[in-house]
Formats: C-alpha cells, sequence, structure tokens
C-alpha cells in the first residue's frame, strides 16, 4: 500500500462523488504518522484527505449497517480484503443489497496491530500472516499492489494449540478470568460489523437475559453468547480485540470459530456472495439427525 | 517541604513492608492494562516517562460494579442488608497527576447532594503516593484543564525522579506524613539530591485551548449542526467513559441470585449508550448518537464546570487513545475553542 494507492483512492473518490455515482465515500483519512481515522468524505476537499496505508485498521464495513443506514442511496466504501469478507457475510445476511455500495477495494500488504506504529516484522497484525484475501473476493475498482507483509510468527495459533491442549476445567478457568477483566463497555460490539442487531440481547431489559453487572458470571454470559453469535459468521478482523480496553484476547475466540465452521461445514465465512450463510441455511446431507 | 530519598532498594523494601503489614499496594501495571495490586515480591518500577495504562485508578474507588444491599423476600415483604464494602487500607503508588486530581473531581459528584459512604470509605483508606509524570504525546492536555505534570493535586505524597536515578518523595499532605512516619527507617531523610533537570520532564505540555471559552460556547449551542460533525465517526461504544478518570455515571440494576433473594447493584453505564435515556415509555430523549456525543461534551466541559467550578477532565489522552475511530476529545476542544473566538 502505498502512496500510488492513495492518489488512487483519492482520484476515485473525487470522481464517484462528482458524477453522483455515490453521496458519500466512507475511507481512512490521515491522521499523522502511522495514524488513520476513519473519514466521510462528501465533497472533493475530504477526498483529498483519504489514504491508505498499513495503519487503515478500522474495519469501516461496520457504518454501513450503523451511522449511514438512514442515508440511502449508494455509498463508496474503501475496503481491505479482511473488510470485504464482512460486507460479503452482511450480504449474505440481507444486510446489505449489492447495488447499494461501491466497493472500492484494497489490494492489501498488511495492517499494524495498532495505531502509531511503523510496518515491521513485529508490528504486523497477527491476522495477516495468512490472510486469504490480500486481494479483496469483492470490489468495483481495485486500489494498490498486493504484496506480502512481513513474516510473522504463528503466535496465535502456538496460543489456540496450548488452550486446546488444556483440560476443560483448565481451559473455563482460563477464559473466566479472562473475561472477568470485561468491563462492558461494549466496544467489541459497537466495532464489530456483524454485531447489526437493532437491539442487541444484553440490551433487552424485560426480562433482561444477560445481567449487566461487570461480574465474573454475567461477563462470561456475555462474553460466550456474543462468541456464539458469530460461530460461522466471524471474518476474523479482529476490530473486537483491537477495540478492547481489557485486552482480552478476542482473536483466539474469533479463531477458533472460524476452525470450527471449516472443519465441520467445510465454510468459510465472507468469501462468496452467493453461497447461502452457514447459520442461515441447512443441507440434508448434515451428519446431525434432527435438521433432515 | 519534607523530603525523603529512595533508591529501588529502598522502594522494594517499602512495598514489601506495606504488603506484609496487610496494606494493598496498587500501581500502574506492566502490560499498561491498569493499576493492578503489587505482589510483596513484585519488581517495582516507577517509570515517570512510561506511556498512561489504558484504564484509570478510579476503578480502586468506584468499580465497575459493586452491590450495595442485598434482598430477600420474607413473610410478604422484603428483608434488605447492608453490604458496605470491607476497605482495606491501600497505597496507589506512582499515581500520574492527571489520576490522582480524579479524587477531587469524582468526591464532588460523590458527596453533592448525598455522601457516598462506598467511594468515601476507600478514598479515606488510601494514601495516594504520586509521581512527577514525564510522558508526552499529542493526546495529553493538563494544562489546559487546569493541571500539570508535576501537580500535587490528590496525592499525599509525591515522587520526583532525581538525576541520580534514586527519587525524592515529598511529604504534601498531612495523612501523608502520618502514614509515611512508620515507614520513614526505609529512606533517607534530608536533602535528596537534585530533581532530574531534564527538559521533558519538567517542561509544561503548552496550553491548548481555554477551557472558559469552551464552556460559553457550549451554553449557547444546544442546537448546533456542529454536534453531528464531530460526532459522525462515533460507533457509542464506552470505552472512552470507562478509560476516564472522571466519568462516574451509573446504573442501578436488581440482580436475582436465587429466587425471591438477590443483591441491587450499581454498575458503571455512559451516556452513550442508547439505552442510559431510554424511558419506560420506550421515549428516549436522546434516541440520537449526535444528542448523546453533545451530553458527553457538554458534562464534561459545561455543565460539570458551572456546578462545581472546575472541568470533569484531567486532560490525560486516555479516551483519545484508546477510541477505535481516533475521535480526539482534546482536538474537539480546541476546535469549539476556535469557535468561541
Amino acid at each position: 500500500m502505498t502512496e500510488s494507492a492513495t492518489n488512487d483512492i483519492r482520484a476515485a473518490a473525487r470522481r464517484l462523488l462528482a458524477d453522483g455515482t455515490v453521496s458519500v465515500v466512507i475511507g481512512y483519512g490521515d491522521a499523522g504518522p502511522n495514524r488513520t481515522v476513519p473519514i466521510f468524505a462528501r465533497t472533493a476537499a475530504q477526498a483529498d484527505r483519504l489514504v491508505v496505508s498499513h495503519s487503515a485498521l478500522n474495519n469501516l464495513t461496520v457504518y454501513l449497517t450503523r451511522a449511514l443506514r438512514p442515508v440511502g442511496g449508494r455509498i463508496a466504501i474503501v475496503a481491505k480484503g479482511c473488510d470485504v469478507r464482512a460486507l460479503v457475510m452482511l450480504m449474505s445476511e440481507s444486510q446489505i443489497a449489492r447495488e447499494d455500495v461501491y466497493v472500492i477495494g484494497v489490494a492489501c500488504a498488511g495492517v499494524t496491530t495498532s495505531m502509531g506504529q511503523p510496518m515491521s516484522a513485529e508490528t504486523v497484525a497477527a491476522k495477516c500472516r495468512d490472510c486469504i484475501v490480500r486481494t479483496p473476493p469483492l470490489y468495483d475498482e481495485l486500489v494498490g499492489v498486493q504484496c506480502e507483509p512481513p513474516a510473522t510468527s504463528d503466535v496465535l495459533d502456538r496460543r489456540i494449540a496450548e488452550i486446546e491442549a488444556m483440560s476443560a476445567h483448565e481451559r473455563f478457568d482460563y477464559w473466566a478470568a479472562e473475561l472477568e477483566l470485561c468491563t462492558r463497555c461494549y466496544a467489541c460490539r459497537q466495532v464489530c460489523p456483524l454485531c447489526y442487531c437493532t437491539q442487541c440481547i444484553v440490551d433487552r431489559s424485560v426480562p433482561q437475559w444477560i445481567e449487566t453487572s461487570a461480574s465474573p458470571r454475567a461477563n462470561l454470559s456475555w462474553n460466550l453468547t456474543r462468541a456464539f453469535h458469530l460461530a460461522g459468521r466471524c471474518v476474523g478482523c479482529n476490530e473486537c480485540e483491537r477495540a478492547c480496553p481489557a485486552g482480552i484476547p478476542l482473536s483466539l475466540l474469533n479463531r477458533q470459530l472460524a476452525a470450527t465452521a471449516l472443519r465441520e461445514f467445510g465454510y468459510v465465512p465472507g468469501i462468496d456472495p452467493a453461497a447461502p450463510a452457514l447459520v442461515g441455511s441447512y443441507d440434508l446431507a448434515d451428519r446431525e439427525e434432527y435438521i433432515r | 517541604m519534607n523530603e525523603y530519598r529512595i533508591t529501588q532498594e529502598s522502594l522494594q523494601a517499602f512495598v514489601a513492608a506495606l504488603v506484609a503489614d496487610g496494606l494493598t499496594v496498587l500501581a500502574e501495571a506492566a502490560d499498561g492494562s491498569g493499576y493492578a495490586r503489587l505482589a510483596a515480591d513484585d519488581r517495582v518500577a516507577i517509570d515517570p516517562s512510561r506511556a498512561p495504562s489504558r484504564l484509570s485508578m478510579k476503578e480502586h474507588f468506584f468499580p465497575k460494579s459493586e452491590a450495595l444491599f442485598e434482598y430477600r423476600r420474607e413473610d410478604g415483604g422484603f428483608v434488605l442488608v447492608d453490604r458496605l464494602p470491607e476497605v482495606r487500607p491501600t497505597v496507589i503508588l506512582g499515581a500520574r497527576p492527571c489520576d490522582a486530581a480524579s479524587i477531587g473531581i469524582l468526591s464532588k459528584v460523590f458527596n453533592w447532594d448525598y455522601r457516598d459512604e462506598f467511594f468515601n470509605r476507600r478514598v479515606d483508606a488510601t494514601i495516594v503516593i504520586g509521581m512527577l509524570c514525564a510522558y508526552r504525546d499529542e493526546h495529553c492536555f493538563c494544562t489546559s484543564v487546569g493541571g500539570a505534570p508535576d501537580s500535587i493535586a490528590g496525592s499525599d505524597l509525591f515522587l520526583v525522579p532525581l538525576n541520580d536515578g534514586a527519587l525524592g518523595m515529598r511529604v504534601v499532605s498531612d495523612d501523608g506524613e502520618r502514614f509515611v512516619t512508620a515507614y520513614a527507617h526505609l529512606f533517607e531523610w534530608g536533602a535528596p539530591g537534585d530533581p532530574l533537570q531534564v527538559d521533558e520532564a519538567l517542561t509544561l505540555p503548552s496550553v491548548r485551548f481555554d477551557a472558559e471559552k469552551v464552556r460559553g460556547w457550549i451554553e449557547g449551542h444546544f442546537d448546533d449542526p456542529y454536534w453531528s460533525a464531530a460526532s459522525e465517526t462515533c460507533l457509542g461504544c464506552a470505552r472512552c467513559a470507562f478509560a476516564c478518570p472522571v466519568c462516574h455515571c451509573f446504573d442501578i440494576v436488581d440482580e436475582d441470585r436465587t429466587y425471591g433473594s438477590g443483591e441491587r447493584m450499581r454498575n458503571w453505564d455512559a451516556c452513550q449508550f442508547g439505552m442510559f435515556t431510554k424511558h419506560a415509555s420506550g421515549h428516549n430523549p436522546r434516541a440520537a448518537r449526535a444528542q448523546r456525543y453533545r451530553q458527553r461534551i457538554s458534562h464534561k466541559f459545561a455543565y460539570y464546570p458551572s456546578r462545581f467550578g472546575e472541568v470533569l477532565c484531567t486532560g490525560c489522552g486516555r479516551c483519545t487513545r484508546g477510541c477505535p475511530v481516533g475521535i480526539d476529545i482534546g482536538a474537539i476542544a480546541v476546535e469549539i475553542g476556535g469557535m468561541a473566538s
């Protein structure tokens, strides 16, 4: 992701705004060295603030179902491969119509773990190691040149192997200790493009299905419920982990969910918009009898 | 001013002695998460240049979740059982000035129209050992909201790095004086050496905005379109409020533990949540994102200052550093200040 990609994004955004293809371009705005912030560009001047870099961390597709749901009309969005996977899920779950989004895909060379970091083998995000979508699976136009991010260690896989090697009790204790730190700020939910429920179960107070206290028991209920709701859906952008103030390693849960969907159902979420969603479909060949 | 000299060895011995005496010692954890409890043999590092932790120390005084009382159904009515917290004497070691200042700000709210015993008991049982702060980044703005990297507000004792690598510990309150006497044998007494003369450590961050002007603008612009523009990318989580050393809103809920008995809980809450102001009728006076964001900024820079005479913000920058979409509260105050002039 280079200067030329940034120029391409700006040119595309100016053109799309000028010819009326879209009313707004959601992209990454320059926010200083190794930093970007989400911006909504509606004018040529705003389009010239757009950048693409290894600091394009946010999964901007979250805005398609939040802030911009009421906007209507076609919206352009700058999206890396992992972001496009979320968009594909939103399409296969009938949340977004393909024709309502103009995708400026970014051929991605990886992003860093957090803002403010230059790109290196130490700072590259763990999810980039075995990314399968360096070129997004869907786009209207593509900018950037695909290349490999710096080689990184298989830290996530090793951690998951350690956790899988634990006894069920040890594993429960491990997660109970991690989740005890949760403050219930719901940053994980708010940054998640696939947490689009208009009313989250934790906000349903009559009855209160999940306690709102940040107590160990209630934190388990909340975090495990959210993980189950994302099973077979999470595309592993790991924005939840980046947003978490308590440092809970949510990427481990995300990766395990994806591994399970692949192992049990041969399903990879967010690659094929025409493929039926795993949790929204059934198969007569399913090995569980109850579904037949 | 009375002052002690503390070497790394005497600091370790000090913490070990405190723990041995049954005190809880809290310090910013090395992993940057927040203020965590030290064990007697933990290596103690006082690093005035370290970046602020993700969460502040307010959880020690105002826990994210606590039971106020228990209830149980009995003979057709309810029996209530008080649950005042068991408070252990606590030392907060190396509190940043922007954290230590939070105690006074929170105390005004927790003793305003009602004396909150839960909060007060914890404050009363705590000795705060502040630390001169040598950390600076573009998100710090303590000097714009009445603070400073060398402010002793909220501290009982105050650590200053010396140019030979040791620390000077100044006694700044009567509580601090009484407390430290029991441990004075661990330290050297008297002139401890020259304070660190490092420009970075002692140069004040520049004042970025005039808080009084910010208040003036907010009070006259309740319906200004600025609020929509400023909050456009906000996703409505509470990371900012929960990381904030002075955000203090809470929700009160009854949680049944068994049929007919349970606890009344006080939990952190935040004005950025849609549920925060939702009425039982279903009406929500702050239904829109922009209204909720206006509330956050207005409470900090206008409503609280009008009532209590200082800003509801210590300029620590945690909200901005942690915001997943990079919303910069300092920049917003600067922008509002600019619109006011």
